[in-house]
């Protein structure tokens, strides 16, 4: 046993900057690099796409040119780089590794991951394959360019033709990626299984821990079969096999197949942590209890169980029988269910609750609003006739924004501007939250609601040029992307803003009474290094007494 | 660490029988705490079964394929992982104490993984238990006797450290009155 002594508890002495951050164990610090390291990358892939929109303002090719040509490699490289990047490196970092780490263990009351060291590596490894990436963006690759311009399904035989080494460098990035979120979920499961505090049981535990694990077995259970996938294309591409190549028996639909097996749950991966914070925002500022939290909990369940059994409603237009399209058609529009449930409660969370507008709620509600856009145009695609048509046009670009850069995003921001406070001890100006969110909800609009009508009139996706009739609403999508371009800006002033002179937030709560008060509403900001030494009892956090 | 082997006061001048935690005879009171962990067996089972079976999913229609052995080896690895990791959490938290009580002697044994199993026994008649609130631990136990004080349930809630302060209070308040 340990002798009683206080110095055997005492404060471990405070560790350097470099001990701290580059040797982290401690699952806030990590939960801090994994969100600043994704604004970095973040930064990058919105710069892309900047001069994306930029060459798009008008008809014609006038900024990407090489020697006077319109370089159209360029134009695929910055495409792949951006849906790498995003889907990889920003926006799943951010949610899953920013706030998952720093969140989930404080709402449990669980003293820190249930792996810390290995929480580390995830970090590293998913550091190394931002490097990787954004490596393979200046390497040798296709058409004596740099780059790897293949888009990021990668799909064979495109990835597998493509030449130079940025190809494999991509594939790297993946792959480092995906072991990282393998581990960290692998953390976040045996974490959230195994170290809730004492009384909570499955369904006591709050809504974020359970999106948060949620997502890490969805990861679990995709992540591999990319991994598979790309080392098979790796093999195909330097080893000589023929999984993906016709002429060697192997068949590039089956890469599609193994792909989307993985991708649909992947934008899943995305958007359902996102969903747990939105829940405690709505709560928070409509100040009443989230309504009907047990369907809250299966719906999540259900989205990511059916997430599993959709996949092929990205390729309907393979040549699959028409009773395969049909399962995928239905199997597809039964995730409205579930969608529906939670869509609806969050609206009756807020219905008759004594609303506050304040910056998080603000982006709560744009997400549900813009959210609900992009599901029924999901709904739209998920018809297989009608896909025959929208099938890589704008379309589905604007679909697939509205539901990840409008929906995932937005719910970024909302964690950002509800934790900010407990993360850093200073709270951001009011006025300028709600101008971030005004500007970014105007100019995202304004970039992927006209992309519904160029999608209609039939322009397909990734090109550089469109004839002239499409100038128009490409002009005013333009406009809008420029003015979220310049939010995120703003933003990143206003982070610096509150980091160095915002003002110092002492009450634990800084929200003010909230119905179903979390654990880390316990908590001094920002939180002491080291939380929950002592396991919290139920009295700190079950707030109903008794089941739900 | 503090540890003396001379003894200092009366307490445990009488010597304790020669193998202190190996005394066949049945203690009075025998306690056994342990850290939480809220995953059972059971639920062990299923999580590991639910997974197998998802990562088996997308493999089935290409078992006896090329592409088949392209996947397994990815999906056999992360079920092994997360089976390696909860067995290893579940070890991380093997720390037990086990503290028994008999009329004229007071064992303690911690064991944990990785570490020499750490032991004290006194006479229960000089023990102090006493419950303090530390500046780290709310409610800190800790058990004084034959020259040694140690900390006891550390890794509880501190209600239950206060329970166990109670029982530990009584059945020693009992042997002194009436010796069982």
């Amino acid at each position: 046993m340990a002798d009683a002594a206080a110095h055997a508890h005492a404060d471990h002495a405070k560790p350097g900057f470099f001990t701290r951050w580059f040797m982290s164990t401690n699952h806030k610090d990590i939960g801090l690099l994994y969100l600043f390291t994704a604004a970095a990358v973040g930064l990058v892939s919105v710069g892309f796409t900047m001069y994306m929109r930029l060459e798009l303002m008008e008809p014609g090719v006038q900024y990407m040119l090489k020697d006077g040509v319109p370089n159209g490699h360029l134009w695929n490289v910055l495409i792949t780089g951006h849906g790498i990047l995003m889907m990889f490196f920003v926006v799943i970092p951010a949610l899953f590794g920013g706030f998952g780490n720093y969140f989930m263990p404080l709402m449990l009351g669980a003293p820190d991951m249930a792996f810390p060291r290995m929480n580390n590596l995830s970090y590293w490894l998913y550091f190394a394959g931002t490097a990787l990436a954004v490596l393979s963006l200046f390497t040798p690759g296709g058409d004596g360019l740099t780059g790897a311009g293949v888009g990021w399904v990668l799909y064979p035989p495109l990835s597998t033709n493509e030449g130079g080494m940025s190809m494999d460098l991509a594939i790297f990035a993946v792959h480092l990626s995906g072991a990282s979120s393998i581990l960290g979920s692998i953390n976040i499961i045996t974490t959230f299984l195994n170290m809730r505090a004492p009384g909570m049981t499955l369904f006591k535990v709050p809504l974020f821990p359970w999106s948060v694990v949620v997502t890490a077995f969805m990861i679990l259970l995709a992540l591999p079969v990319l991994a598979g996938a790309i080392t098979m294309l790796l093999t195909d591409r330097n080893f000589g096999t023929t999984f993906f190549a016709p002429d060697g028996g192997g068949d590039p639909i089956l890469y599609q197949h193994i792909l989307w097996f993985f991708g649909h749950p992947e934008v899943y991966i995305i958007v359902v942590p996102g969903f747990g914070i939105i829940s405690h925002v709505i709560s928070t500022f409509s100040r009443k209890p989230i309504f009907g939290y047990l369907p809250m909990v299966f719906a999540m369940i259900a989205i990511a169980a059916l997430g599993f059994v959709v996949w092929a409603h990205h390729m309907y237009t393979v040549g699959m029988s028409v009773t395969q399209q049909s399962y995928f058609m239905l199997a597809t529009m039964v995730i409205a269910v579930p969608t529906g449930i939670k869509i609806f409660s969050w609206i009756a969370t807020m219905w008759g609750g004594s609303i506050e507008f304040r910056t998080p709620m603000l982006w709560a509600m744009g997400f549900l609003f813009l959210f609900t856009v992009g599901g029924v145009t999901g709904v739209v695609l998920s018809q297989a006739a009608i896909d025959r048509a929208y099938h890589d046009t704008y379309y589905v670009v604007a679909h697939f924004h509205y539901v990840m850069s409008l929906g995932a995003v937005f719910c970024i921001f909302a964690g950002i501007y509800y934790w900010i406070g407990k993360m850093s001890g200073r709270q951001y100006p009011e006025w300028a939250g709600k101008l971030h969110f005004w500007m970014m909800f105007i100019g995202a609009n304004l970039t992927f609601f006209p992309q519904h009508f160029l999608g209609r009139q039939g322009m397909p996706r990734r090109y550089i040029d469109y004839p002239e009739q499409f100038a128009q609403w490409n002009f005013v999508s333009s406009m809008g992307a420029f003015l979220s371009g310049l939010s995120f800006l703003f933003f990143f002033g206003i982070i610096y803003y509150t980091l160095r002179h915002g003002q110092r937030v002492t009450e634990p709560a800084y929200w003010g009474p909230q119905p179903d008060q979390t654990l880390e509403w316990t908590l001094s900001n920002p939180p002491p290094e080291h939380t929950f030494v002592t396991l919290p009892t139920p009295d700190m956090w079950d707030h109903r007494g008794g089941h739900h | 660490m503090r540890m003396k082997d001379v003894e200092t006061t009366g307490g445990g001048a009488e010597a304790p029988a020669p193998d202190a935690f190996g005394r066949p005879d049945p203690p009075v009171l025998t306690l056994i705490l342990w850290p939480n962990r809220s995953l059972s067996r059971r639920g062990f089972a299923w999580v590991m079964g639910i997974v197998a079976a998802g990562l088996a999913l997308p493999i089935l229609p290409l078992l006896g394929t090329r592409a088949g052995l392209g996947l397994i080896p990815f999906s056999a690895a992360a079920l092994l992982a997360l089976y390696v990791a909860i067995r290893r959490n579940y070890a991380d938290g093997r720390l037990t104490e086990e503290l028994r009580l008999w009329p004229d002697l007071i064992t303690v044994e911690r064991r944990e993984p990785g570490r020499a199993t750490r032991r004290w026994h006194a006479n229960p008649f000089w023990v102090k238990v006493r419950l303090s609130d530390a500046a780290k631990i709310e409610k800190y136990l800790t058990l004084e006797g034959n020259g040694r004080e140690i900390e006891l349930g550390a890794f509880l809630s501190p209600e239950e450290r206060e329970a166990l302060r109670h029982e530990l209070d009584e059945a020693l308040a009992r042997l002194r009155v009436d010796g069982r």
